[in-house]
């Protein structure tokens, strides 16, 4: 089952990058540095998915105590810090040569960058604790505070950045809806999302094996 | 014992052991002065730039502050071996929950007062203007800090590198208190009303809504060992 | 408007080349384990806590990190109470 996992997100990620710069066009506005637009927000996507995915493991832990909840939970962080980290990094690569600056606290990117510190906080804790039992209840508590968080998180950023102020960046790659622009988005949005869920498997499989282990 | 008597048992020790010892509230207290010095020397002395700066820097004095009292909320039940204690307790947990924000809500009040004054003495700020609205921003902000950071201050009592997770975990879930706070401050400040950072205020009280009940949902899950 | 061709690569190559080595470091522990597993099953008067400790302490540090080995109803002996809300006051 997780072999096929792999191997559909292999085809997907192929597929993906093949209607990347295969498809879809040169944009005219921004040239081909549009083309990173197709792997930035997917992985976007899957940052916020990932931490979803925390959230809800960690209330099924805290209401079942099923061991293998806290796995998911903690494999998901894990997977979704890699993706959050990744996604900041294409954001930035991209904003480069077009906002000419590496980093600007527009709502988006700051938005990600603070899902990115407590994924981080999430781990550190993780980390920290000896006792398996604590460490799941704990971290279990964090990734629900975290989750609940996450949408006073967006409002408020989103208005400390657009509220009394005049919109000084330009919008980013907004798409026309063309098929072209939209499909290459689409599969890659797909294949990510098919890549997370196989790394996550295998990571929870992984913690398993190493708490058989260690028993 | 009812539910809020056991909430203000938790509550009335904390604050007489505060009354007799005031090791906490001195240490703030000196903390939240040179706090202000510290500002100044990093600020320098333009007048014009202080003032554009000021909401951010009160608030962060109020985090600051808020950190280390925070942080300290089971310090007296770890050092003294009442942890044990508190995961025995009868009934709803929560209850300690409510006693210990209870208190940690007073400290603030303190800590935050006096900060308030020295910022009016030091950097000449007009407060009344703000005045209808400063306090309910105040209040509201402090709530929010003190509702997580006391459910945070549970988890990181026995953990080893508490003086630097406690912060660590609770600063970024703290992201639209500091922002909230902090617009709506510079709003006040401004002479505007409170009227006009109403969706401020919305958004401080839902998650201030949102951290309490959190808080008291899942303080029993951190007391069970 | 310049191609920028150099940001295209690097996103790209930044993303495949982080998402490949963390792959590859999941399919590295896990051999590793698949292969502890087989020397204890063979090896009967070897203990696994021999060989555990230097696996752990040989990979890095989330391999170490605790999780609840036993699903419910094993608890520690510290009589706790019991976490169904009842109500009581």
């Amino acid at each position: 089952m997780v072999r096929a996992l792999g191997w559909l997100s292999a085809v997907a990620l192929a597929l993906g990058l093949v209607m990347a710069f295969g498809v879809a066009p040169r944009e005219s506005t921004q040239g081909n540095v549009q083309r990173i637009m197709y792997v930035h927000p997917p992985l976007a996507w899957v940052a916020y998915l990932a931490f979803g995915v925390v959230a809800v493991a960690s209330i099924v832990y805290l209401a079942r105590r099923r061991a293998g909840a806290d796995r998911l939970a903690h494999a998901s962080a894990e997977v979704g810090v890699v993706f959050t980290g990744l996604a900041i990094a294409t954001g930035s690569i991209w904003g480069k040569p077009t906002w000419g600056t590496w980093w600007t606290w527009d709502a988006r990117l700051t938005s990600v960058a603070i899902l990115f510190v407590m994924y981080l906080g999430y781990l550190l804790l993780r980390g920290t604790i000896e006792d398996g039992e604590r460490a799941a209840r704990y971290c279990a508590v964090l990734g629900i505070i975290a989750a609940l968080d996450m949408p006073l998180v967006h409002f408020s950023v989103y208005w400390w950045r657009t509220l009394h102020q005049p919109p000084s960046l330009m919008k980013p790659g907004g798409f026309s809806g063309s098929a072209t622009i939209l499909w290459p988005l689409l599969v890659n949005l797909a294949a990510f999302t098919v890549l997370y869920a196989y790394l996550v498997a295998k990571r929870a499989r992984l913690l398993r094996a190493e708490t058989e282990a260690l028993a | 014992m009812s539910y809020a008597r056991r909430a203000f048992v938790v509550a009335w020790k904390d604050l007489l052991v505060e009354r007799r010892s005031k090791e906490t509230l001195n240490a703030l207290l000196f903390f939240a002065l040179l706090l202000l010095f510290v500002f100044q020397f990093a600020l320098g002395p333009d007048r014009e730039r202080l003032a554009g700066v000021l909401p951010g820097v009160l608030w962060l004095g109020f985090i600051l502050s808020g950190l280390l009292a925070l942080g300290r909320t089971f310090l007296v039940e770890r050092e003294h071996d009442c942890w044990e204690g508190l995961l025995l307790a009868p009934g709803d947990k929560s209850a300690i929950y409510v006693g210990k924000l209870a208190g940690n809500l007073a400290l603030m009040a303190v800590v935050e007062t006096l900060v308030l004054g020295l910022f009016v003495i030091f950097f000449d700020i007009d407060l009344a203007r703000a005045f209808p609205g400063l306090p309910v921003v105040v209040a509201l902000g402090t709530i929010g800090l003190a509702a997580v950071g006391t459910l945070f201050a549970a988890m990181t009592a026995h953990i080893r590198a508490r003086e630097v997770l406690f912060p660590v975990l609770l600063l970024p879930v703290q992201v639209p208190v500091l922002l909230g706070t902090v617009k709506a401050t510079e709003a006040l400040l401004l002479g505007e009303s409170l009227a006009s950072v109403a969706h401020w205020i919305k958004l401080l009280a839902a998650a201030d809504v949102v951290y309490i009940v959190a808080g008291l949902l899942l303080f029993d899950v951190i007391l069970e060992g | 408007m310049p191609d920028n061709w150099g940001f295209v690569a690097a996103a790209y190559g930044l993303t495949a080349a982080v998402l490949l080595l963390y792959w590859r470091r999941l399919v590295r522990k896990e051999k590793e384990l698949t292969a502890i597993g087989k020397r204890t099953r063979h090896g009967h008067n070897q203990p696994p806590s021999d060989s555990a400790p230097s696996v752990a302490e040989r990979s890095h540090q989330p391999s170490r990190a605790a999780h609840p080995r036993l699903d419910p109803d094993t608890k520690s002996s510290l009589p706790t109470n019991p976490t169904s809300r009842a109500p009581q006051s």
